[in-house]
């Protein structure tokens, strides 16, 4: 009951300050433009699979940002500590965050796909079944490096003493650890995106729980 | 009213940060139905003491129960009807008012109808009623720590555990917060505070703890506290006619001084040993034969902020 009540919160939140209307709106404006304006960078692609490419590379980043710095900057302004007074588990005030930061973003990367394929049929360059397919693997791909990436964020906002450090942790190590989430690509297994989710899960409730246990040590 | 029941019982409490001795071994414990001032100088162990017992450090050695469950492994259960503010109320920028107690209210487990009457209802008790659309980050100080303590009295706990309710208010805003608590003793609920202004503790605590060092130096009721200091050595005397001859009081059996205080108001200072009873009903006596007339007679209780400093004063700060 209390991740259900925390995580609606957490969504209420990103709504109140905006964060939402900054990622729904920014991220597909920021693959257009970019894909307008540096036409190099796209090398003759659509916008639905230079999206995917954005979608991907940016998203996780921003995740773990969102997601350390929250946490980094309530937990040292003594947020928690009301939270914790009442039957809540410690572990809820991160998987609703977590939760909140992933549905939001996920929620960004398909507004992004498909305004980016309803730009390309009004340019008139074709929507086939192959396009489709490769966006749908591409941003598979992306959802688990971005839930690789927000639980970083998680473990990285928990361990981490201030805003700085861990910024430059989400940079050094959160982003890098994404990576993770593209090796079946890179090692060309069969079914890439199918391994990729299944690892993504993995390594996700891995950082997950590792961050839960030691939330759950720390004294507020 | 204050009942004999304990809502919290410390027993051989302690705790450590690192090497750092916060509490060494406090038992205490907290009675339903009444207002317990807790009081010390920084770093005593007031707000570790509030922590622990509100479940937030758990790492503590000892045993406490509340309300008969026993903490830290119950913290869960017993947060339903625990309420607690702390010394830096702190909320998200995002949040309204209104939107911090719902969340709050939920979590406590309160469910929509009751939040819908519980909220403006605290509100008014603090006197926040006109903020509650607003966002918390355009509150005054002392508005958010008002919102600290509705969002604390939201569920209507059982015990409320306040860390410094009183700093940075203004007399006004004290005095309703003052009435506020009152009334949770009326209402059978239990209240513990700390608090460094010692006569807000003195007019409204039942009973008081005294915390320096981590260790609890005294505790009792007012008039406990000040019973182990011998009251009887200082008398005051206000005269509604003042002849001017009371110097000579001064070689009256038992007597050790007197000093005018003020223009009718004569400090009488008995010897420790003397018999004050005899003492007082010979300078009673001598007065009135040398042409005084005496409004009234008292003898001199200290204020908490003397027996504060009687009980704290000599210990050193770590």
């Amino acid at each position: 009951m209390s991740l259900k009540i925390m995580f609606l919160d957490e969504l209420k939140g990103f709504y109140r300050s905006r964060v939402m209307l900054a990622l729904w709106v920014g991220m597909p404006l920021l693959a257009l433009l970019i894909h307008t304006f540096q036409p190099k960078l796209q090398g003759g692609m659509t916008l639905t699979l230079f999206a995917t490419f954005v979608v991907s590379s940016i998203s996780g980043t921003l995740a773990s940002i969102m997601l350390s710095v929250g946490i980094i900057h309530e937990k040292s302004r003594g947020v928690y500590s009301l939270f914790l007074v009442r039957p809540v588990k410690k572990n809820s005030i991160l998987f609703g965050k977590f939760l909140a930061v992933f549905s939001c973003i996920v929620v960004a990367g398909i507004i992004t796909i498909l305004i980016s394929l309803l730009y390309d049929h009004l340019k008139g360059n074709p929507i086939n079944q192959a396009l489709l397919r490769e966006a749908g693997k591409s941003l598979l791909t992306g959802f688990s490096t971005m839930a690789i990436s927000s639980a970083a964020g998680v473990l990285i906002g928990t361990l981490a003493p201030s805003v700085l450090v861990g910024v430059i942790l989400v940079l050094y190590g959160g982003n890098q650890l994404s990576v993770l989430g593209l090796l079946p690509t890179m090692l060309k297994l069969p079914y890439p995106w199918v391994f990729s989710l299944g690892f993504g899960v993995v390594v996700t409730t891995v950082l997950l729980f590792l961050a839960a246990f030691l939330f759950n040590r720390k004294q507020f | 009213m204050t009942g004999t029941r304990d809502v919290a019982v410390f027993e051989g409490v302690s705790k450590s940060y690192n090497s750092f001795l916060a509490l060494d071994n406090i038992s205490f414990s907290i009675k339903e139905g009444e207002i317990f001032g807790f009081i010390g100088p920084n770093g005593a162990g007031k707000t570790t003491t509030m922590k622990i017992l509100v479940g937030l450090l758990s790492d503590f050695s000892g045993d406490l129960t509340v309300g008969g469950l026993k903490l830290p492994e119950s913290r869960v259960e017993l947060n339903r009807w625990l309420g607690y503010m702390p010394q830096m109320v702190a909320f998200q920028e995002w949040r309204t008012v209104d939107h911090a107690l719902t969340t709050f209210g939920r979590l406590s487990g309160l469910n929509k109808a009751t939040l819908a009457s519980r909220i403006p209802r605290v509100l008014e008790l603090v006197g926040l009623e006109k903020v509650r659309g607003k966002k918390i980050i355009h509150l005054s100080g002392g508005m958010t720590q008002k919102l600290g303590l509705a969002q604390a009295l939201l569920h209507q706990p059982k015990l409320v555990v306040l860390d410094e309710p009183l700093s940075g208010l203004d007399p006004g805003s004290r005095m309703q917060v003052k009435s506020v608590l009152k009334d949770l003793r009326t209402g059978g609920a239990s209240v513990f505070f700390s608090s460094h202004i010692l006569s807000d503790v003195q007019d409204i605590a039942d009973r008081i703890g005294i915390i320096s060092g981590g260790e609890m130096l005294k505790l009792g009721t007012l008039d406990e506290l000040k019973s182990h200091f011998s009251v009887k050595d200082d008398q005051e005397i206000i005269l509604s006619h003042n002849a001017g001859n009371w110097k000579e009081l001064e070689t009256a059996p038992g007597v050790r001084g007197i000093e005018l205080a003020g223009e009718n108001r004569l400090l009488l200072h008995l010897f420790p040993e003397a018999d004050s009873d005899a003492t007082i009903n010979e300078v009673i006596k001598r007065l009135i034969e040398k042409g005084n007339t005496i409004r009234s007679f008292t003898p001199l209780a200290p204020s908490l902020d003397e027996l504060y400093l009687k009980y704290v004063g000599g210990r050193e700060a770590r």
